[in-house]
């Protein structure tokens, strides 16, 4: 790794917030779908510093033959 | 922080925070990080960032819609083998492993699963009732990272939905839990029965320390794959009211910030009843709300040791310790994931699709024999009700 800077905001794409711990179906978080501009806007800022600090370790997955799922596709 | 390389950036999972982040190819740079081979190969398949793991297929609950029907003598993979598949996931980059079953604190050898699954790098949660659940037993889950007790409600509406009262053991479990420092959310199923007592159901929930209230679609699965579903799920009036319910609930609930709650995958194609969320979709996909992701950000494996789309969709012939290298080739999965490239009407219009994904395929295919359009989500409803 070299030459790490803060991530901007708008690099950010999707916020999954929480850990969830159903065995049975994939959960989805939705205070923030429902709430203020500004808890949105509190919650991508408390990401970025999260980016900022936190130490990187990287996992790569091998690059499979087909085309492209999950992310933001929007 | 760990990072996984997509073609569009990475997936993030972050450590301070407990959040997935996806941030795009600028992003990573601004880490010092470049994707390499990731980026520089054609759009490909990436593997699921969330794997539900049943430990057990053994469980003395009895609940009549367990949709593994899971069963006092069920069977019980090895230990070694489920490390196998821990050793897979991580190879595949997974971030998050949810253990469930059958009843997954039977296993004698629940924390040892669990410390495995840290080791390699991934989140180890898990699902109990909540049932037989000793103060030994719960000491074993203190190396989660999350516990959900399923929980539909006080005695009366847990006993409609599961057969048998068990909301005094469960209420137990989520106290005690909570108290010995656990990190603990409710599992609550809506069905026709629960639904009206959810607002309580929460209140209860958190009053008793559950930081989280996780609400599932019921399902036609296992043994609530009967006619007995029809009965049971919730009805047309309550599916249309469910957005306006869920608005009102997290605002009610959410105030506090000691409570936050989630909706599932099934639960996403109920939200097209919000005009607001119609008019600027990519909210759900900002903060990150989840439709179909079976067989795509999600997938399962069962005691049997094969991957399946979901925890309610048959496996498919790929073993766990394949998925790395199997997952975006396999028909079946990609079967799944590829619905929403180009669904029927009234999906491929819905401002919503790219993130629903067509709704619940377990429901369509239950109810309507086939992949297709959600036949319960309210815009199907009323498309189909104009073709009449």
């Amino acid at each position: 790794m070299s030459d790490r800077r803060d991530v901007p905001e708008s690099c950010v794409r999707q916020v999954r917030l929480g850990r969830g711990a159903n065995c049975s179906s994939i959960g989805s978080v939705v205070d923030t779908l429902f709430a203020t501009a500004a808890v949105g806007a509190a919650v991508f800022a408390a990401v970025v510093a999260a980016l900022a600090s936190e130490p990187v370790r990287v996992v790569r997955p091998a690059p499979p033959p087909s085309r492209s799922a999950g992310g933001d596709e929007s | 922080m760990i990072v996984r390389f997509e073609g569009w950036g990475a997936w993030v999972k972050l450590e301070s925070t407990a959040a997935v982040v996806a941030i795009d190819r600028e992003g990573v740079r601004a880490l010092g990080l470049d994707g390499g081979n990731v980026w520089s190969a054609p759009p490909a398949v990436s593997a699921p960032i969330e794997v539900h793991l049943a430990v057990t297929a053994r469980c003395g609950a009895g609940c009549k819609g367990c949709y593994l029907d899971a069963r006092p003598d069920g069977v019980e993979p090895e230990r070694q083998a489920l490390e196998a598949t821990l050793e897979a996931l991580r190879d595949a980059g997974v971030f998050t492993v949810a253990f469930g079953g059958g009843e997954p604190t039977t296993r004698d050898d629940i924390a040892e699963l669990a410390d495995a699954a840290r080791a390699r790098g991934l989140t180890p949660v898990l699902t109990t009732s909540g049932l037989g659940l000793s103060e030994t037993r719960m000491q074993r889950l203190r190396s989660f990272e999350q516990v959900n007790v399923s929980y539909d409600g006080a005695s009366e509406a847990y006993s409609e939905v599961r057969g048998f009262d068990g909301a005094p053991a469960a209420e137990r479990a989520i106290e005690k839990l909570a108290a010995a420092g656990v990190r603990v959310g409710v599992n609550v199923v809506l069905t026709r029965q629960s639904f009206p007592h959810l607002e309580q159901t929460l209140v209860r929930a958190r009053e008793l320390g559950a930081c989280e209230g996780q609400l599932l679609r019921y399902k036609p699965a296992g043994r609530a794959a009967s006619i007995d579903y029809l009965a049971r799920r919730m009805t047309s009036a309550q599916r249309r009211d469910f957005a306006p319910t869920l608005r009102r609930l997290s605002g009610l609930l959410g105030a506090q910030r000691d409570f936050s709650l989630r909706i599932d995958c099934a639960l996403t194609p109920l939200l097209s009843t919000d005009a607001d969320i119609m008019s600027e979709p990519s909210r759900l996909s900002r903060f990150g709300v989840f439709g179909c992701e079976a067989g795509a950000s999600l997938a399962a494996v069962t005691v049997g040791g094969r991957v399946a789309p979901c925890s309610f969709a048959r496996a498919t012939d790929l073993h766990a310790v394949d998925l790395p290298a199997g997952y975006a080739a396999d028909t079946e999965l990609e079967r799944w994931r590829s619905f929403v490239e180009s669904p029927p009407e009234p999906c491929f219009s819905c401002a919503i699709r790219r993130i629903c994904k067509g709704g619940c395929k377990v429901v369509s295919t239950f109810v309507s024999g086939a992949h297709g359009p959600d036949p319960e989500c309210p815009r199907v409803e009323s498309h189909r009700a104009g073709l009449a």
